[in-house]
């Protein structure tokens, strides 16, 4: 969750705020010196010895080749021996999709944060990333669709063949693809836009309003790391096989 | 009929890994230069790594945008060495694209506001 929190101290030292980070505790305060969190605020980063931590990082919308090197920097070789070539690259895939899309939809001005953590115990890697732009329910309202609530928007954005992409070129395939591939693989998604929580964990769909809103949105993934499925080459696939 | 011509994709590209549209935007204005020369398409995916909506949308998502009619996609356009999980994301934005395409009305509005909002 370093980047939610991450992006909101931004956007806080942006309107000329001094933020200080006091009172940590020792294991909390490891782990956010090994991902880099802590280091804009005094603290001295700590090596990654296990190859568990996907440091927390702060991008452009443009960046995306920046944030793809990124992304392979700090997953290939890192010791994850029940994580398998398919899911590796499906796990690449869904990272890429989330920060298209907020590269594409959230006009955030104050960048895309992003950061990780696998759980080799657990079986399990986390990558969250998060946006400080207009929320996928305004980008929906000022397509000039439908006016949702925050949480219903969310809803709408990741299901059927709904899409907020502007212009000529279709798109909005991103999170349904990732919601898709999520429920086989048996782990989790949660996103955070404005007041809307949606969740997608261990095949359960869950909605609701929060309290107090989000600035932009937030997208955590949890995945399985023991997902042991397998993909097959198809030798050759003709444009009748796709509808 | 004449033989496809085969497109790499990762060689067009330069790279293994299909995420940006502008790449996707370049293979879409081969397809399309090869359909306009009557031509057959072979997309080889050949050596990628991995492929995202972004890159597909422009690449192959765009070409259902009433240029070409289904049936001759369908006879011109053909798939090779890609994955099982890779033909699932393919299939995924080809759906996408038709349900787009088949609303032109709100297609349209969309083109207009984006232009009105770059003249202003």
């Amino acid at each position: 969750m370093c980047a939610p929190f991450g992006a909101i101290l931004h956007r806080t030292r942006q309107s000329i705020n001094t933020v200080s980070i006091r009172n940590i505790q020792d294991r909390v305060r490891t782990i956010l010196c090994k991902n880099g969190f802590l280091e804009p605020y005094g603290f001295p980063l700590m090596a990654n010895t296990h190859g568990t931590t996907i440091p927390y990082k702060l991008f452009k919308p443009t960046d995306l080749s920046y944030f793809n090197s990124y992304v392979k920097a700090y997953l290939r070789g890192k010791g994850i021996p029940d994580m398998t070539e398919a899911l590796r690259k499906k796990f690449y895939e869904g990272i890429m999709e989330i920060f298209s899309n907020a590269a594409t939809h959230s006009e955030t001005k104050m960048g895309i944060h992003a950061c990780g953590q696998l759980f080799p115990k657990k079986d399990r890697l986390e990558f969250s990333i998060s946006d400080l732009g207009i929320g996928i329910r305004m980008s929906i309202l000022q397509m000039g669709d439908i006016d949702f609530t925050a949480a219903k928007a969310i809803q709408w954005a990741i299901a059927g063949r709904n899409t907020t992409r502007r212009g000529a070129t279709p798109g909005g395939s991103g999170l349904k693809i990732l919601r898709e591939f999520v429920k086989k693989n048996n782990g989790r998604i949660q996103i955070v836009s404005d007041k809307g929580y949606w969740e997608l964990n261990r095949g359960e769909e869950r909605l609701k309003t929060l309290e107090h809103p989000f600035p932009g949105t937030v997208v955590n993934l949890e995945f399985n790391t023991a997902d042991p499925k397998s993909y097959r080459l198809a030798s050759e696939a003709q444009a009748q096989d796709i509808p | 009929m004449n033989d496809p011509v085969t497109i790499k994709v990762s060689e067009i590209i330069g790279s293994t890994d299909l995420i940006a549209a502008e790449d996707g935007q370049m293979v879409y204005e081969l397809i399309t230069k090869a359909f306009r020369n009557g031509r057959r398409v072979n997309l080889s995916f050949q050596n990628v790594d991995y492929m995202i909506s972004a890159f597909l949308h422009p690449a192959i998502g765009q070409l259902y945008g009433g240029k070409f009619d289904e049936e001759f996609i369908l006879s011109h356009l053909e798939y090779s060495d890609i994955t099982e999980d890779d033909k699932k994301t393919l299939e995924r934005v080809i759906r996408d694209a038709k349900a787009y395409f088949k609303d032109p009305k709100r297609a349209e509005a969309a083109r207009n506001r984006m232009l009105g909002q770059e003249s202003d």
